[in-house]
C-alpha cells in the first residue's frame, strides 16, 4: 500500500527503515539504518537481486529514494526513472531537454531527488527546480533557479523542509554568487534565499576587499545539508571562492565560503557560520554532509554537528550556536599549524598556490570530500571515505568572463611519482582519534553507510571515466566495528555515489550505483 | 553581438593570429604554466596529454584549428573547454606556436634508409613494434616521431633508464607457493597486481598470495652508449623522427 509522504514521516524518517526518504536517510544525515536482516554473520552470502542499466554516459552520484516499494533515482545528467524497488523494472522515465552548452565544472551529474506528497523533486543541470507527479512523471511545475549561461547549475539533491524545498547550487569554478533557496512546494514560489556571499550592507561584506570580488565569489551549495526541527534550522555546507586557485583579486576571509552555515527555516535568516578555510586558495570547499548528534560533550548533554572536512580536519561544532568544540586531522595535511581556541586556522608557509607549484597536503579533491560519512548509534562510531594524498597547486591569472571557466589554473591532481592512496577510517567522535582503517590500493569517489547488522558499505570505486585502468571498482561489506572485510564484489564502473539499504516484499535490499547502472543487493 | 561574430569568422578565416607579439608570446607561457602544463608538461613537452612541441599537432595544425581547440576543447579528449576569452587563446596560440618554431631547426642529420637498418640489426625491433613489425617488450614506436622531441629519442637510446614510463616498470613477485613472476607492471589494485608476465603472458596474482613482491622503475632495455658510433646513432634518431603520424592512416 503506498502511502503518501508527509512531513511527519520525514521527522520520523528513522521509523521506518524499509524506506529511504531524504538524501541521507534523515534529516539527522546518519546514513544509518536501523534494517539489520543483513548483518556482520551472513553479509559472506550477498548477491546481486537486480541491475537497472540507465542511458547515460554521465557518473552517477544520486543516492536513491525509495517510498513504499518504489524507487526514485536520477539518471544524470537530469533525468528520473521510477523503479520497482523489488525488481528493477521502470514505471516511468523523466528525461529532460537540455540546452546544447551546459555550465558544469566536473560532468554533468545528480546527486538526487527529494519527495514530498505526490511529487518528486528534481534539481537540474541547466538551473532549475522541477516538480514531477510521482505515479506519472508528468512535470508540475518547472522553475529557473537561476542563469545557467553564467555558471549557475543544480547537481544536488533537494532537501524538505516543512511545505518548502531546499535547494543549493553549483557552479565554484565559474564565478557565481552562491545561494541557499527555498521554493513553495505548491507552486514553485520562491520563499527566501540566503546568499553566501554578502552584498554592499550585509554582515561579512568587508571580507571581500573593496572591489568587486564578491559578485563573483563563488560559495557554491552543491551537496545537501541537514535539518534540526527542534531548532528549525537548516545546516549547510558552503563550497569554495571563486577564482580557485588565486585568492589575490579578494583579499579577507571571504565569507561565507568553506563554511557550515546554519539558518532559520521560515526566513533563511542566518543564525551562526564557522569558517573552516578563512581566504581558501586551495578549493577546499565545506560540502560535507553535516551529522547532527545529540550527546554527551564533557558530561553534559549538547546538540553537536560532526564534521571532517575536505581540508583534512575533523570539527566538532555546537549545533545551537556554531561554537568549535574539537578540531583534529584525520589525514595528512601540511597548511595549518595548528587551530586556534575559535577553529581558526594558524597556516603554515607554503602552503597556497605558486606560479613554479606548490606540493601540499592534502590535495586538490581533499583528504575526503562530498561524499556521504556515516554515523553509528550502535558503535558510537563516525565512519568517513579518506584520501591520503598531495597535489601540486599552480597559480595563475584569473580573468573572469560570464559562462567560463573562472579558477586561476588548473592543479595536478595526481602527482604521478606519489599518487597516495584511500582508505575507510573510522573515529571516535568525541576526540577524533582513528579507531579502525580499511586501507585501500586507489582514492575512492565514494561515501558510506552503516547499519544496524553492524555492517558498513563502502567502496574503492574511482573514477573510471577519466581512462584510468588502474583504478578500481569494488563495492564490500566491512565489520563497523574493527573494519575487518566481510564481502566484496567487483562492479566495474565508476563508483561515485553513496549506498543506501532500504526493505521491500521482507527482504533488506543494498543499492549501490557503478558505471551506467543501480546494484541492488540481498542475502539469499 | 553580430560584429563580434564576424570578427571572429574573420579572423578564423584568414588565420591571421592578432595577438603575436613578444608580449604576447610571454603572457601565453605564463597562462600555460598554470593552465596546460599539469597534462600538457611545464615545458610542453608532454605528459598526460601530448608534446606541443613539434609542430605537428593531432586535431588539427592551422592557427584557427589551434584556437577552436583551445576555446571549445576537444571532445572525446580530456582537453577541457574554454578557460579564456579570446584574447587569451590567441596569445596561448602565440606561445604553443612559438615552441615548435625554435624546434623546427633541430632537423636530423642522419641517414633514414640507414637508420631503418641498423634499428633490425641492432636489435630494436626485438622489443619494439614498428608499423606492424617487431616485438611486444617495449613502446611501439611506429609513430614516434610525432611523439617525441630528437633530444628525447637521443637521451631514450643511450640512457634507457632516464624516463621509464610507468607500463614499463617492472615488477616482481615470489608467491607463497614458491612461483616466480617477473613482467610489466600493468595495474594495481587493493586486493590483485596485473602483470604481462615475460613467460606467462596476462596475468592476475592475489596480493594474499605474496610473499615477496617488489617493482623495479628502470628499464628493460640495455644502454646502446658504445654500442653504436656517432654516425649509426645520428642515422637511427633520423629514422625513429621520420616515423610521422600519418594523416587517414589507422594509428
Amino acid at each position: 500500500m503506498q502511502a503518501q509522504i508527509t512531513n511527519e514521516r520525514l521527522l520520523k524518517a528513522d521509523a521506518e527503515p524499509q524506506n529511504w526518504l531524504t538524501y541521507s536517510g534523515s534529516y539527522k544525515s546518519w546514513r544509518y539504518s536501523a534494517l539489520d536482516q543483513i548483518n556482520k554473520n551472513n553479509a559472506k552470502n550477498l548477491k546481486v537481486a537486480w541491475v537497472h542499466q540507465m542511458p547515460t554516459s554521465h557518473r552517477i552520484e544520486a543516492t536513491p529514494i525509495v517510498v513504499d516499494g518504489v524507487m526514485y533515482v536520477s539518471e544524470p545528467p537530469s533525468n528520473v526513472f521510477a523503479l520497482d524497488a523489488a525488481t528493477g523494472r521502470p514505471f516511468w522515465h523523466y528525461k529532460r531537454i537540455l540546452p546544447a552548452k551546459i555550465n558544469v565544472c566536473c560532468d554533468a551529474v545528480n546527486r538526487g531527488v527529494a519527495v514530498l506528497g505526490d511529487r518528486v523533486f528534481l534539481g537540474t543541470v541547466d538551473a532549475h527546480l522541477v516538480a514531477l507527479n510521482a505515479k506519472t512523471g508528468a512535470v508540475i511545475w518547472d522553475i529557473e533557479v537561476a542563469d545557467s549561461k553564467t555558471g549557475y547549475s543544480v547537481t544536488g539533491a533537494p532537501l524538505i523542509v516543512k511545505d518548502m524545498v531546499i535547494t543549493g547550487v553549483a557552479g565554484g569554478e565559474y564565478g557565481i554568487r552562491g545561494f541557499l533557496d527555498a521554493y513553495d512546494i505548491k507552486t514553485g514560489k520562491r520563499r527566501w534565499r540566503f546568499n553566501t556571499i554578502p552584498g554592499p550592507g550585509e554582515k561579512g561584506h568587508e571580507t571581500w576587499g573593496s572591489g568587486n570580488a564578491w559578485k563573483q565569489g563563488g560559495g557554491p551549495t552543491w551537496v545537501t545539508g541537514s535539518y534540526d526541527p527542534e531548532l528549525n534550522y537548516i545546516i549547510w555546507g558552503v563550497g569554495n571562492p571563486s577564482p580557485d586557485w588565486n585568492a589575490d583579486v579578494r583579499p579577507g576571509d571571504n565569507l561565507y565560503s568553506d563554511s557550515a552555515i546554519a539558518l532559520d527555516a521560515d526566513t533563511g535568516t542566518l543564525k551562526w557560520h564557522f569558517q573552516f578555510v578563512p581566504h581558501d586558495s586551495n578549493d577546499w570547499d565545506a560540502v560535507q554532509v553535516p551529522v547532527l548528534v545529540d550527546s554527551d560533550w564533557q558530561g553534559k548533554p549538547r546538540k553537536l554537528i560532526y564534521w571532517a572536512h575536505r581540508g583534512g580536519f575533523y570539527y566538532v561544532l555546537d549545533r545551537v550556536t556554531g561554537e568549535f568544540l574539537l578540531g583534529k586531522p584525520f589525514a595528512k595535511q601540511t597548511w595549518a599549524k595548528s587551530l586556534d581556541a575559535k577553529g581558526r586556522p594558524d597556516r603554515l608557509p607554503n602552503s597556497t598556490p605558486t606560479e613554479e607549484g606548490a606540493i601540499i597536503w592534502p590535495g586538490v579533491q581533499g583528504a575526503t570530500n562530498w561524499y556521504s560519512p556515516s554515523y553509528s548509534p550502535l558503535s558510537g562510531l563516525f565512519y568517513l571515505t579518506v584520501w591520503e594524498n598531495k597535489g601540486l597547486y599552480l597559480k595563475g591569472e584569473p580573468k573572469y568572463t560570464p559562462g567560463n571557466r573562472y579558477v586561476g589554473s588548473v592543479p595536478d591532481i595526481d602527482v604521478a611519482d606519489d599518487p597516495g592512496y584511500g582508505a575507510i577510517r573510522a573515529l571516535n567522535p568525541k576526540t577524533g582519534e582513528p579507531v579502525w582503517e580499511y586501507k585501500m590500493q586507489t582514492k575512492p569517489w565514494s561515501g558510506v553507510m552503516t547499519t544496524a547488522g553492524h555492517v558498513l558499505f563502502g567502496s574503492n570505486g574511482g573514477w573510471l571515466s577519466r581512462g584510468r585502468e588502474d583504478m578500481e571498482a569494488y563495492f564490500f561489506a566491512l565489520d563497523a566495528d574493527n573494519g575487518k572485510e566481510l564481502w566484496r564484489i567487483n562492479l566495474g564502473g565508476t563508483m561515485a555515489s553513496n549506498p543506501m539499504t532500504y526493505m521491500v516484499n521482507g527482504r533488506q535490499m543494498v543499492a549501490m550505483a557503478a558505471g551506467g547502472a543501480v546494484f541492488t543487493f540481498v542475502v539469499e | 553581438m553580430r560584429a563580434v561574430l564576424a570578427l571572429l569568422f574573420s579572423t578564423l578565416v584568414f588565420a591571421q593570429n592578432p595577438h603575436d607579439t613578444p608580449a604576447d608570446r610571454a603572457a601565453g607561457a605564463k597562462m600555460f604554466r598554470s593552465h596546460c602544463g599539469p597534462c600538457h608538461g611545464t615545458k610542453a613537452t608532454g605528459g598526460t596529454g601530448p608534446d606541443l612541441t613539434t609542430g605537428v599537432f593531432y586535431h588539427g595544425s592551422s592557427d584557427a584549428e589551434l584556437y577552436h581547440n583551445i576555446s571549445e576543447g576537444i571532445a572525446g579528449t580530456a582537453m577541457p573547454d574554454v578557460f579564456f576569452d579570446g584574447t587569451q587563446v590567441w596569445q596561448l596560440v602565440a606561445y604553443v606556436r612559438s615552441l615548435s618554431q625554435h624546434a623546427t631547426p633541430a632537423a636530423p642529420k642522419g641517414n633514414v634508409q640507414h637508420g631503418a637498418q641498423l634499428t633490425r640489426e641492432k636489435g630494436c625491433t626485438g622489443c619494439h613494434l614498428i608499423r606492424g613489425e617487431g616485438g611486444a617488450r617495449g613502446p611501439d614506436l611506429s609513430i614516434i616521431g610525432s611523439q617525441r622531441s630528437l633530444e628525447h629519442l637521443r637521451e631514450s637510446i643511450l640512457e634507457p633508464n632516464a624516463k621509464v614510463p610507468q607500463e614499463y616498470w617492472v615488477a616482481k613477485i615470489l608467491a607463497k607457493d614458491g612461483a616466480n613472476y617477473s613482467g610489466f607492471l600493468m595495474n594495481q589494485d587493493t586486493y590483485m597486481v596485473q602483470i604481462l608476465d615475460f613467460s606467462r603472458g596476462l596475468t592476475s596474482v592475489s596480493r594474499s598470495n605474496f610473499k615477496d613482491f617488489g617493482i623495479d622503475r628502470g628499464s628493460v632495455m640495455p644502454s646502446y652508449k658504445g654500442k653504436l658510433t656517432d654516425a649509426e646513432l645520428d642515422d637511427v634518431v633520423a629514422y625513429l623522427a621520420s616515423l610521422k603520424r600519418q594523416k587517414g592512416g589507422a594509428e
